[in-house]
């Protein structure tokens, strides 16, 4: 069994996906997810897409995958239980303390593991399934054979995203405060919760700043100019085989905060390539080229408009300066 | 009453520099295997790193590789097994395998979580005491408040970045050698060389240690100790990281008048101290996150 998630950023987003084949939708919790607000759910909207998914034999998982306050700990196991009651299926989760709480008291909940805990080796893997995890997120960087045997010496179920960056470098999410060291504002919402605006792992959007344009300069020499810090993920397909043959059996589709039309579009093909790839030994993947590197081009303009919101966020953030303490 | 640390990555750097203001060495840099001679990746310097600090009368930890890899992790076990047997007072992780690969190795020595060990909450910090974490280095991005709830409630020693660049961000990857020296195939320790990155409109500045990237503007809170000392913090840490060894035993020396000065219950004039601080970072002065707002600014300050 494969679990194909799809990105559910609004509930429009959400209920397309599922009628595109997704096995489960993934839908961000208002100030508990790290995307913005408009891309995350209220209650209400939790609970009728819930209800919406159990009629169709689906599921919904919840993300709750920001690193929050110590204070906000109770407030975090409330609403777990709350959604997990409803009918939520599973959680992604980042913060090891409160991993171990779910697993505790919500002992029946798949737990999956943000790529916020930035997974780098095999130990770490044992050490979250420990706390709690069900499902790893790897990062890209791992070999189809390291997964395989992740997979079969953990018996932890293997989660991978269906983008990733070609190289190596820096490790984002996860490890990354390049954001909120520019451009951070902390606020409460309705409920008491700090949405940590600009914190990638606290709040929600990462604002972007490694898309900037940057110098590099050593010494007074300039060494390059016009350059992004950090490269950014593609859609991929082509080891997909591989990786399903190496016991991957959680796929998630990425976007929550692209359109409704491109999210629908990429989860249809990857269905429709999934399907293909389960039901013969030797499928032909050809076919989906065309439309991937549409989508591929979709997703690339949709993430530079994205991107050049962010950026202007945090420098309106990053021009108001503190109060004294 | 309190302790005063810094970081000295390898041999060389421990015999010529000035670490008479510091009472504690965390020896290695855990952020590159490759930087040259980092206690951290050559057991075959350790022993003779412990003797000098222990010989200087400093405690002395060891710091771990943060990011290790599957194919890495033999590496890290031949760095654990040579340092077990060392007087060591404890060892620094920021990777979670880790954690499970020491217990397995038999280790009883306290364990620090590093700075990348991405702790938020004291919840984690339980979690992490079951491992045998004595010590946890918050997350930069915490405030005060939050530093001081995971100290009281968890309860567990924290350390306190006081001075110094913030890590920010760290890399599996060297980012010097593939954008400036593409094409290179060795390290030749390009990084001994600060290398800064400027956003072109001008405004913003990081500097780039290869595989960690560090705020532009340096930390400082000399002028605040008095208040973490108030909130019951007694660990304080210098981040010395591709600095000169004279500016870091300067900044030792600023630090521990003020603690002494605290620790006696006597008044200590920070001013010409934050002046002369400030002489030495080319980026300017920051508090980080400690006043819950963005890292790079300074509270009160333009």
């Amino acid at each position: 069994m494969v679990l194909m998630m799809a990105p559910g950023g609004t509930e429009e987003m959400a209920r397309a996906v599922l009628a595109e084949g997704a096995d489960a939708v993934y839908i961000g919790v208002m100030g508990w997810s790290r995307r913005g607000a408009v891309f995350e759910m209220s209650d209400e909207q939790i609970r009728r897409l819930i209800d919406h998914a159990a009629a169709m034999g689906k599921e919904v998982r919840i993300v709750v995958n920001t690193m929050p306050s110590s204070t906000e700990v109770p407030m975090f196991i409330e609403r777990v239980r709350q959604y997990a009651g409803w009918g939520a299926a599973g959680f992604m989760v980042s913060d090891i303390g409160c991993m171990r709480l779910l697993r505790d008291q919500v002992p029946e909940a798949q737990v999956h593991t943000s790529v916020g805990c930035g997974i780098t080796n095999v130990e770490d893997v044992r050490f979250l399934a420990e706390q709690g995890a069900t499902y790893v997120v790897l990062p890209y960087r791992l070999s189809v054979r390291e997964i395989a045997e992740i997979r079969a010496t953990t018996g932890v179920g293997i989660e991978v995203f269906l983008f990733k960056t070609p190289s190596g470098g820096k490790i984002c999410p996860g490890k990354c405060m390049m954001s909120s060291y520019f451009s951070f504002k902390r606020e409460l919402d309705e409920h008491g919760k700090d949405l940590f605006h600009g914190s990638a792992g606290r709040g929600g959007d990462c604002l972007r700043v490694c898309q900037s344009h940057w110098r590099l300069n050593a010494g007074g020499v300039s060494l390059l100019e016009d350059m992004t810090i950090k490269s950014n993920p593609a859609l991929w397909l082509e080891e997909l085989p591989a990786y399903l043959g190496a016991g991957v059996n959680c796929l998630k589709v990425p976007g929550r905060d692209r359109s409704v039309e491109l999210v629908r579009d990429i989860t249809r093909l990857y269905r429709r390539a999934v399907d293909l790839i389960l039901s013969t030994d030797n499928p032909n993947l050809s076919p989906f080229a065309e439309p991937l590197a549409t989508c591929r081009e979709r997703w690339r303009t949709e993430r530079g408009r994205r991107d050049v919101r962010l950026i202007g966020q945090a420098e309106q953030i990053a021009r108001v300066m503190p109060k004294v303490a | 009453m309190f302790e005063l640390s810094t970081d000295v990555p390898n041999l060389q750097a421990l015999r010529g520099g000035d670490y008479d203001a510091f009472d504690a060495l965390y020896l290695g840099d855990f952020s590159c295997p490759d930087y040259p001679k980092n206690f951290s990746s050559h057991p075959e310097t350790l022993a003779e790193g412990v003797r000098i600090a222990r010989d200087q009368g400093k405690r002395c930890y060891l710091r771990l590789y943060a990011v290790p890899s599957n194919h890495e992790l033999d590496d890290v076990r031949r760095t654990i097994d040579a340092a077990m047997g060392l007087p060591f007072d404890a060892f620094e992780v920021h990777n979670m395998g880790l954690l499970r690969v020491l217990r397995e190795m038999g280790c009883t020595k306290p364990l620090h979580l590093g700075v990348f060990g991405n702790l938020y909450t004291h919840e984690t910090a339980r979690v992490l005491k079951d491992y045998g974490v004595t010590r946890v280095y918050p997350n930069p991005e915490l405030s005060l408040r939050e530093i001081r709830y995971i100290k009281d409630e968890t309860p567990i020693e924290v350390l306190v970045q006081v001075h110094g660049k913030i890590p920010l961000v760290i890399s599996e990857t060297c980012f010097i050698m593939e954008n400036a020296h593409q094409g290179a195939e060795t390290c030749s320790f390009f990084c001994s060389k600060s290398h800064w990155l400027t956003r072109s409109q001008g405004d913003w500045s990081l500097k780039d240690a290869g595989r960690m990237t560090l705020s532009g503007k340096d930390l400082c809170m000399i002028e605040h100790m008095d208040r973490l000392a108030e909130a019951g913090l007694e660990h304080f840490f210098v981040h010395g990281h591709g600095e000169e060894r004279a500016r870091v035993a300067a900044v030792g020396r600023a630090y521990r008048r003020v603690l002494n000065a605290i620790a006696g219950g006597e008044p200590c004039e920070t001013q010409g101290l934050v002046e002369a601080l400030s002489a030495f970072a080319e980026m300017g002065l920051c508090n980080g996150y400690y006043f819950e707002s963005a890292g790079q600014h300074y509270v009160g300050r333009p």
